[in-house]
């Protein structure tokens, strides 16, 4: 019956067949089914609901004859009922084929029949019989089921939750003995409940609880709902259960991660105090404090980073997290803390070392120096030859990623500081081109050191022409490698923030760089990275930070 | 203002109306109007709730327009959903009002997007909850663990007891036994009753320490004003229907645990006295069995306690707080010091009483 119904006919019969095998979902696999399918069905019961508002009762039952027997079946499946909004679906489908005017005997029975079936879902006087007394003795004091429940539902959750916590007796926690597949089906009936608010404090408790077991007893179908509503921000847990959570549950780590990933990308990375907001709210930072879940975040980084080319975006989203978890774990109370040097066990402990120091910690002048230390590790380590494996190579270069702030910084020493420049550009170079097979980065190395001596004649001139920087730009746009064309790049943007006679022509140059060479996106990376370094750790005069400002307001409206 | 309170003494023939037959000619309008009636009671409470004076006068008038006042302010506050269950259940109501009454409780509209389908939805919700969480339950560990379906009913009754004496105190008046009292407790089997009771005395008497059960029910933003005052005019009423009546507290007394009993007589000073005196009336029953040489009930009366359930029940008073330990020591010592002040057993009841619950509970202590 091809109609403009939205609603294939065959999904119909699928449900209506579903629904029949599931009964009222008395055994295991049944319930085990059911949970399976929640998502799908209340889309579908949405769907149907979409079709029969606006079709008279009459209608909507020549076209769907069975489907009586499919929300009757529904409404009797406290699974189905429970679940998030489907109850008030299908409550909204009965009302739509409830007959105002009834003809004939059928539709009188198919009217008494609706209303029956709602009495059953709201409780009202045909209570089931076990309820009868009950009734009476409410409503003569004047309260509705509605009331009745609400007491009803508190009281079992707190009694699972005391059941699960045991007993406390004189201060002694006693675990209570209950057994696995009990906490197991607990589990699996809470699955629909979870976005129900009065369950919260049993979903604490069963991420919470311990039995001693080695394998997991809480269902995998219900860690995954509880992972689900936590991101759609439906739920709000303490931390230390969605922590619980993450450890127990290694799908959710990742699928929490990837979700993390997949927000801050798509918004618009204006500046990094929104970014670092989003992942502080994400608790991955303060969850990655536990060895485990820090290894398995990093390792979906470096995926990350590796499938994307590695873009300023996820090298900026990384550096971000990294600094947040250092925060997380600086600010924890806790008496056994893992020192950080435990998070970083494959890397040479001198380098991870020199890299923890936050800028922060040291007094400005010493940043140079600090850098040097840095760079000189690092060349040691890098031209060693038991570290030439390119994986081998590529850890390292990924740990420097993570700690983005000192290559950052060391770029603005170059041009700020006095002093030896080499080992900086050394570092920067490695930043940009770790890989040296074909002696890249040494050409790199080669490259910007000719455009940072040309730089640095002119940093100090108040005025500037256009015809003196032309050289360094026609060096960044002729360079045939693009890890060149984004150090040089990076060196003449700050070069333009920072110089005395810089600021005049800065935002035609770039301007002009970006167009040229199809960089917004990377200097606009590096223009929010610095605008964050500097409202944290440094001082800055204000005729930069104003220049700062403008051009990232004019590059975020191009990009 | 008059006409204020005139249309409130309207609520209870409303909601008369809506459970009786008279709904067969109601129309559409008519539904509507009753609808919004409901919601402007619903507002007349929100309103009135936090000023006092008015919700003494508007309480005063709806319990003279009532003829066993049953309702109170409270209830204008639940009026609609009161009403619109109250209908829906209602099967002389016509189709063309039921599908009016329908769309309008349960269906999204975009103008009145009131707390009210919402609500229903939520019920239907926390009762498919209910059918899920009841899993079946371990042993309870303690006379507090009660089964939540009692504890529920045992809250309502409290909710509603603590709704009367918040009228009570703003109309300045006593907090006495409410009228409705007993004609609702006789809505309940007999032993059920008893254990609602129970429980009720018993979620009072624990007050702040029940963490997740203790919300009250519907209205009650005053909640923590009601300490001392509360307690009297809550328990009160409970205590004395218990105590009120001789064979209705000796049935309630035998049918509960001995737990149980020794936990309330701890926290009502009321209740200790006539359950020792009970318990005393029990034992004046029991004779000594040579042959068996053990004590047996003198007549197969199943209003009396056996040798072993009265030791039963004097452990678990020693149990209690040391007041109470102290009561119940003092009275088994008096009781038997009247009946001979014998040393050897087998010739008073107390005598034995006395000495076995004092050896039992020394075993235990030793362990």
């Amino acid at each position: 019956m091809a109609e403009d119904t939205p609603v294939p006919k065959l999904n119909f019969e699928y449900w209506l067949n579903k629904a029949i095998e599931w009964g009222q979902a008395t055994t295991l696999e049944s319930q085990k089914d059911v949970c399976l399918h929640l998502p799908q069905l209340q889309e579908f019961l949405h769907e149907i609901y979409e079709t029969l508002k606006h079709k008279d009762s009459v209608v909507a039952i020549q076209q769907f004859p069975l489907i009586g027997q499919l929300l009757g079946r529904l409404c009797w499946n406290p699974f189905v009922v429970g679940y998030d909004e489907s109850q008030k679906t299908l409550m909204w489908c009965l009302c739509c084929l409830y007959s105002s005017e009834p003809q004939n005997p059928v539709e009188l029975k198919a009217n008494s029949w609706i209303r029956s079936l709602l009495c059953h879902l709201l409780s009202s006087s045909k209570w089931e019989s076990n309820e009868a007394e009950t009734s009476t003795f409410i409503s003569t004091l004047g309260y509705t089921s509605a009331d009745y429940y609400c007491h009803l539902v508190k009281n079992m959750v707190f009694s699972l939750v005391t059941e699960l916590r045991g007993n406390q007796f004189n201060g002694l926690y006693i675990q209570g003995r209950v057994s696995a597949s009990r906490v197991n089906a607990m589990s699996l009936f809470c699955l629909p409940l979870i976005t129900l608010p009065d369950v919260t404090p049993l979903l604490e408790t069963l991420l919470l609880y311990h039995g001693g077991a080695s394998k997991e007893i809480l269902s995998s179908q219900f860690l995954e709902a509880v992972n689900e509503a936590f991101l759609k921000k439906k739920i709000s847990l303490p931390e230390t259960a969605v922590f619980s959570l993450w450890l127990r549950h290694l799908p959710s780590l990742e699928k929490a991660t990837l979700y993390l990933l997949d927000q801050l990308v798509s918004i618009q990375l204006n500046s990094l105090e929104e970014v670092a907001c989003v992942i502080k709210d994400s608790l991955l930072p303060q969850a990655a404090s536990h060895p485990a879940i820090f290894r398995i975040v990093n390792e979906i980084f470096k995926n990350a980073l590796l499938e994307t080319d590695g873009t300023p975006e996820v090298m900026t989203i990384i550096q971000v997290f990294t600094q947040l978890f250092l925060q997380a774990h600086q600010n924890e109370n806790k008496q056994h803390k893992f020192p950080l040097k435990a998070y970083f066990p494959y890397h040479h402990q001198p380098l991870v070392t020199a890299l923890l120091k936050r800028p922060f910690e040291l007094p400005a002048t010493h940043w140079s120096a600090h850098l040097k230390h840095i760079s000189d590790i690092l060349k040691a380590l890098v031209e060693d030859t038991n570290v030439s494996s390119l994986a081998d190579l590529f850890e390292i270069w990924f740990l420097v990623v993570r700690f983005g702030e000192w290559p950052d910084i060391a770029a603005e020493q170059l041009l700020k500081a006095a002093g030896e420049p080499d080992a900086l550009l050394w570092l920067l170079a490695f930043y940009y081109c770790p890989q040296n097979e074909n002696q890249q980065r040494t050409q790199t190395m080669v490259e910007a050191k000719a455009v940072y001596n040309h730089l640095m004649m002119l940093f100090n001139c108040t005025v500037l022409s256009v015809k003196a920087l032309e050289a360094a730009v026609h060096s960044i746009t002729d360079t045939e490698q693009c890890c060149n064309q984004h150090l040089l790049t990076h060196l003449l943007t700050n070069f333009l923030l920072f110089s005395s006679g810089g600021h005049t022509i800065a935002q035609e140059f770039i301007y002009h760089i970006t167009e040229t060479t199809d960089s917004s996106k990377e200097v606009c990376s590096l223009l929010t990275r610095t605008a964050y370094r500097i409202n944290h750790n440094g001082e800055e005069n204000e005729r930069t930070v104003k220049l700062l400002n403008e051009l990232l307001e004019k590059l975020t409206l191009k990009v | 203002m008059e006409a204020l309170l005139e249309l409130v003494e309207q609520l209870p023939a409303l909601l008369a109306g809506a459970r009786s037959a008279l709904v067969r000619d109601w129309d559409s309008l008519t539904l509507d109007r009753a609808l919004e009636w409901a919601r402007y009671f619903q507002h007349l409470h929100d309103r009135f709730r936090t000023r006092p004076r008015l919700r003494e006068v508007l309480g005063r008038r709806l319990r003279r327009a009532q003829l066993s006042p049953s309702l109170g302010f409270p209830h204008l506050g639940r009026c609609p959903q009161l009403l619109g269950l109250a209908l829906l259940e209602n099967r002389a109501l016509p189709p063309t009002a039921c599908r009016c009454l329908l769309r309008s409780l349960l269906q999204p509209s975009g103008a009145e997007a009131g707390p009210e389908p919402h609500s229903l939805a939520l019920l239907a919700r926390r009762k498919a909850a209910s059918r899920l969480l009841a899993l079946p339950s371990s042993p309870p560990l303690s006379p507090a663990d009660m089964e939540p379906q009692l504890q529920a009913e045992a809250q309502l009754l409290l909710g509603r007891l603590r709704e009367e004496g918040q009228e009570a105190e703003s109309a300045g008046e006593a907090a006495g036994r409410p009228r409705w009292f007993s004609a609702v407790l006789e809505q309940l089997p007999t032993p059920r009753v008893f254990e609602v009771v129970a429980a009720a005395l018993l979620g009072q008497g624990n007050g702040a320490e029940r963490a997740g059960g203790g919300g009250l029910a519907g209205n009650s933003l005053d909640g923590n004003r009601a300490s001392a005052t509360g307690e009297e005019c809550v328990a009160g009423p409970l205590l004395s229907w218990l105590v009120g009546n001789q064979e209705r507290f000796s049935a309630f007394c035998l049918f509960l645990p001995g737990s149980l009993l020794a936990s309330l007589a701890g926290h009502y000073s009321q209740l200790s006295r006539p359950y020792l005196d009970l318990l005393a009336g029990c034992g004046s029953h029991l004779l000594y069995d040579p042959l068996q040489g053990r004590w047996v009930k003198s007549c197969p009366d199943k209003a009396v306690l056996s040798w072993e359930e009265l030791r039963e029940r004097f452990t678990c008073l020693y149990q209690g707080s040391a007041v109470l330990r102290g009561q119940t020591q003092a009275a088994l010592k008096l009781l038997k010091a009247h009946d001979g002040d014998f040393q050897v057993c087998g010739l008073s009841v107390w005598t034995d009483l006395l000495t076995e619950v004092e050896e039992c509970l020394r075993k235990d202590a030793e362990c």
